[in-house]
């Protein structure tokens, strides 16, 4: 028998307590993942092309105040500016969602929107479609798909925000930006639904380059500084870092959670690894009376229990990693989640922890096996 | 398919309880004593207390994150007065999102069934609520606050709300007064300061305390300076008293079927009470971790106790011997491994009572701003953890315990 053989079959002697021992590794580092992932997807927004030279401004207030339309003539002369559309948040409830909806209705100017968002593509012959006429709508395409949406369809939501409601046809679909699932119509159809206003919600605009992106903000807050709407103009990261950002603790809360979870797993993991091997004293002193080396003992016991949280670490993270892959994520949460990646570092994090894992509950029995005479390891009852 | 789920879920704790119910009936009539068990939980303490630790760190995080849910809907459920009614615009899902008429409020000054004061004036309040983007202390960024513009009315409506130091604002001054729970979260928010929202500077001249409700997560100041300041030419609510609970009856039917004011009216309390937006996606984080976590700590619950009973093989042939039944050796286990979890249990919730009354800040889904909240831990919190032990006990110890029944007397006898 060689030695891995010999390893091998101590390891998996006792079958059941092996699969428990990495099954309980296996859903640790599952759910390790799981958080991780779902940290990384609410704190760190999705980017494309275009995130870097957009420009978000807002009312300096609060997000929650609108703008003056006539903002615009100003903004649209600034140095540095490649193109500006207004861009309303409706916020409506889509027919059947009864308190919530999860994907954004933007009211947007349809002639500047499509050189803004740069990274959206639509089929020419839709996209000028929707220019012509003021009641049709562009659907991110996975929206169209969690809802089966054709074109032609129609889409009605109940005004939250706005005291009207929308009754949209769509004209066609948009893909490849980062977020696929917005609405996007007509600003005019929604300035006529709320009785004229004279008012946006934000105008987004875009830099000529990545370098005027910092110039331009300050610019643009230049414009308007002392007059009756200030604004608050930032680049699409900053903009939507803020925004994560008054979710004040609930992300400390899940990362302190992450370390439980991991904390309670080694304690556990160690615990069980170190009774396998403390039930097998008498036959460690048996080897040790053989001639076997103390450090061939550690060996033998650092192989077996790094073997198996290793496995557990293949089971869990990997299959973390396969289950997201290939899981509808967007349907199954509701649309909340968008991408729900396992990215190399969130594995490489799992992986290692395996290890800890595995180096960690190794120590204590192997410390006592070089501690106990043969004598005494055979006469051990435990 | 969350129906059948729900059942699921509920027949599998309805069995767990009567399993436990069952082992504790069997043990206390079989009379292995429970001394036994206890000895032999301490004898193996190492591995005894990973278990114990194990399943206390897995009861503290289903405790802790069911406390912030619970602590949200006690902070709405605490808040408004049962006999007042609150107006608002058909269609908006929260106070700061609706959007009514100085119109409106001249018709419904008119009902008769609203209350008179000595003045004879109708006990009305037209609230004007707008969200300020302000900054947190230190590096927290900024987050939106609930500013809302209030009536000397509306104020006599909310007698929850008091000041707790300074003053109430004078009606015509840029004066605010702010929430002393915001207060410790926010720059500039000290009795004295002055802060910016837009091109308005605003003077804090005093604190509010909203006894627990949401009002702890705003900010008043005078309606119409609010409504300058912010160039609202509307109102965002209507809060009313009815002269009577028939009377209130009668309101809100009145102004749910008047097609020309566009208003949905119910009971201010019945409101808050529907805001359950932002506790339900932690609900359901604690539910998914409790489920996941508690696998894990089944299988090395079992493992512990597969182990406990591989040691004991001898003494469960005594058992046997002297005359035990298998259902006894069953219970006498199981109780064992019940009663370590229930120790990790307590364990768990006495550590999580650390942070019960802990105030902590999200943003509301509903109002879009910041709103304050306190980890409260419930009786019936603490029980739902201690059952939650119990079944990881429960369910963690019976394959281990059948299989000690199992062992066949002689060979448990001659085993080393």
């Amino acid at each position: 028998m060689t030695l891995g053989g010999f390893i091998l079959k101590n390891a998996l002697r006792n079958k059941r307590r092996a699969l428990l021992s990495v099954l309980s590794v296996g859903v640790s580092l599952f759910l390790f993942i799981t958080l991780q992932v779902a940290l990384r997807e609410l704190t760190l927004p999705p980017e494309d092309l275009g995130s870097s030279l957009r420009i978000i401004v807002r009312n300096k207030v609060s997000l929650a105040s609108p703008l003056p339309a006539r903002q615009l003539q100003v903004i649209e002369k600034i140095p540095g500016i490649a193109a500006v559309t207004p861009f309303t948040f409706f916020g409506g409830l889509y027919k059947g969602d009864e308190k919530f909806t999860s994907f954004a209705q933007f009211a947007v100017d349809p002639a500047r929107v499509k050189d803004v968002i740069v990274d959206a593509k639509m089929d020419p012959a839709e996209y000028a479609a929707w220019v012509a006429d003021r009641t049709l709508c562009i659907v991110g395409l996975d929206t169209a798909r969690r809802y089966n949406l054709k074109r032609g369809d129609r889409m009605q939501f109940t005004g939250t925000f706005y005291p009207c409601d929308l009754d949209l046809r769509i004209a066609g679909f948009y893909h490849g930006t980062a977020d696929d699932r917005t609405v996007f119509f007509h600003h005019r159809y929604l300035d006529e639904a709320s009785g004229n206003p004279g008012t946006v919600g934000c105008w987004w605009a875009l830099a000529s380059s990545a370098e005027e992106a910092a110039l331009v903000t300050a610019r643009i807050n230049e414009a308007f500084a002392n007059s009756s709407a200030e604004v608050r103009a930032e680049t699409e990261r900053a903009f939507q870092l803020g925004f994560i950002s008054m979710w004040a603790n609930i992300k400390v809360l899940i990362g302190s959670i992450c370390t439980v979870v991991v904390f309670t797993l080694l304690l556990v993991t160690v615990s069980t690894m170190s009774m396998a091997i403390r039930e097998r004293f008498r036959e460690l002193a048996v080897l040790k009376a053989l001639g076997f080396r103390r450090r061939e003992l550690l060996g033998f016991i650092l192989a077996e229990s790094f073997g198996l949280s290793m496995l557990g670490a293949i089971l869990g993270a990997g299959g973390a990693w396969l289950l997201y892959r290939n899981l509808d994520i967007q349907k199954l949460a509701n649309g909340v989640f968008l991408a729900f990646e396992v990215t190399p570092r969130m594995l490489g994090m799992a992986f290692a922890i395996a290890a800890l894992l595995g180096i960690l509950s190794a120590i204590a029995p192997a410390l006592s096996v070089a501690r106990t005479s043969v004598v005494e390891g055979l006469r051990t009852l435990d | 398919m969350p129906a059948v789920f729900t059942l699921l879920v509920q027949s599998f704790l309805g069995l767990t309880a009567l399993g436990i119910v069952a082992v504790f009936l069997t043990a206390h009539f079989s009379a292995v004593p429970v001394k036994y068990n206890l000895k032999s939980v301490f004898i193996r303490w190492r591995s005894t207390v990973a278990t114990v630790v194990g399943i206390a760190l897995v009861v503290l995080v289903y405790v802790l994150l069911q406390s912030l849910a619970v602590g949200i809907e006690k902070s709405n459920a605490s808040t408004g007065d049962p006999r007042n009614i609150l107006i608002a615009r058909k269609g908006a899902t929260a106070e700061s999102s609706s959007l009514v008429t100085r119109a409106q409020l001249r018709t419904l000054q008119y009902f008769e069934e609203i209350e008179r004061n000595a003045a004879g004036d109708p006990v009305i309040s037209a609230d004007v609520l707008t969200l300020a983007s302000l900054p947190r202390k230190g590096q927290g960024g900024e987050a939106n606050v609930l500013l809302r513009g209030v009536t000397p009315r509306g104020m006599e409506l909310r007698p929850q709300v008091h000041l707790v130091a300074g003053r109430w604002f004078s009606p015509g001054r840029r004066e605010i007064v702010v929430s002393r729970k915001l207060a410790g979260r926010f720059a500039n928010f000290d009795v004295g300061d002055t802060f910016k929202t837009g091109p308005t500077t605003l003077t804090v001249v005093g604190w509010l305390d909203g006894s627990g409700s949401a009002y702890d997560s705003e900010c008043w100041m005078d309606a119409d300076e609010s409504r300058s300041v912010f160039e609202r030419e509307m109102y965002s609510t209507f809060l009313v008293r009815p002269k009577s609970p028939e009377a209130a009856t009668n309101l809100i039917r009145r102004i749910e079927s008047d097609k020309r004011l566009q208003l949905r009216a119910e009971s201010e309390t019945g409101y808050y009470q529907k805001q359950t937006l932002t506790a339900a996606p932690i609900k359901w984080l604690a539910g998914f971790l409790a489920l996941t976590m508690s696998i894990g700590a089944v299988f090395a619950a079992m493992n512990t106790m597969y182990a406990a009973v591989g040691a004991r093989t001898r003494e469960i042939g005594t058992l046997r011997v002297l005359g035990f039944h298998r259902r006894n050796v069953i219970a006498t286990f199981l109780l064992e491994g019940i009663l370590l979890a229930m120790l990790g249990g307590a364990l768990g919730c006495l550590i999580s009572l650390k942070w019960n009354g802990y105030t902590t800040a999200t943003l509301s889904v509903e109002s879009f701003s910041e709103t304050v909240f306190s980890f409260t831990i419930t009786p019936t919190l603490a029980a739902q953890g201690m059952f939650f032990a119990a079944a990881l006990g429960f369910w963690g110890t019976l394959l281990p315990a059948v299989r000690a029944a199992r062992l066949p007397v002689i060979s448990a006898l001659k085993a080393l």
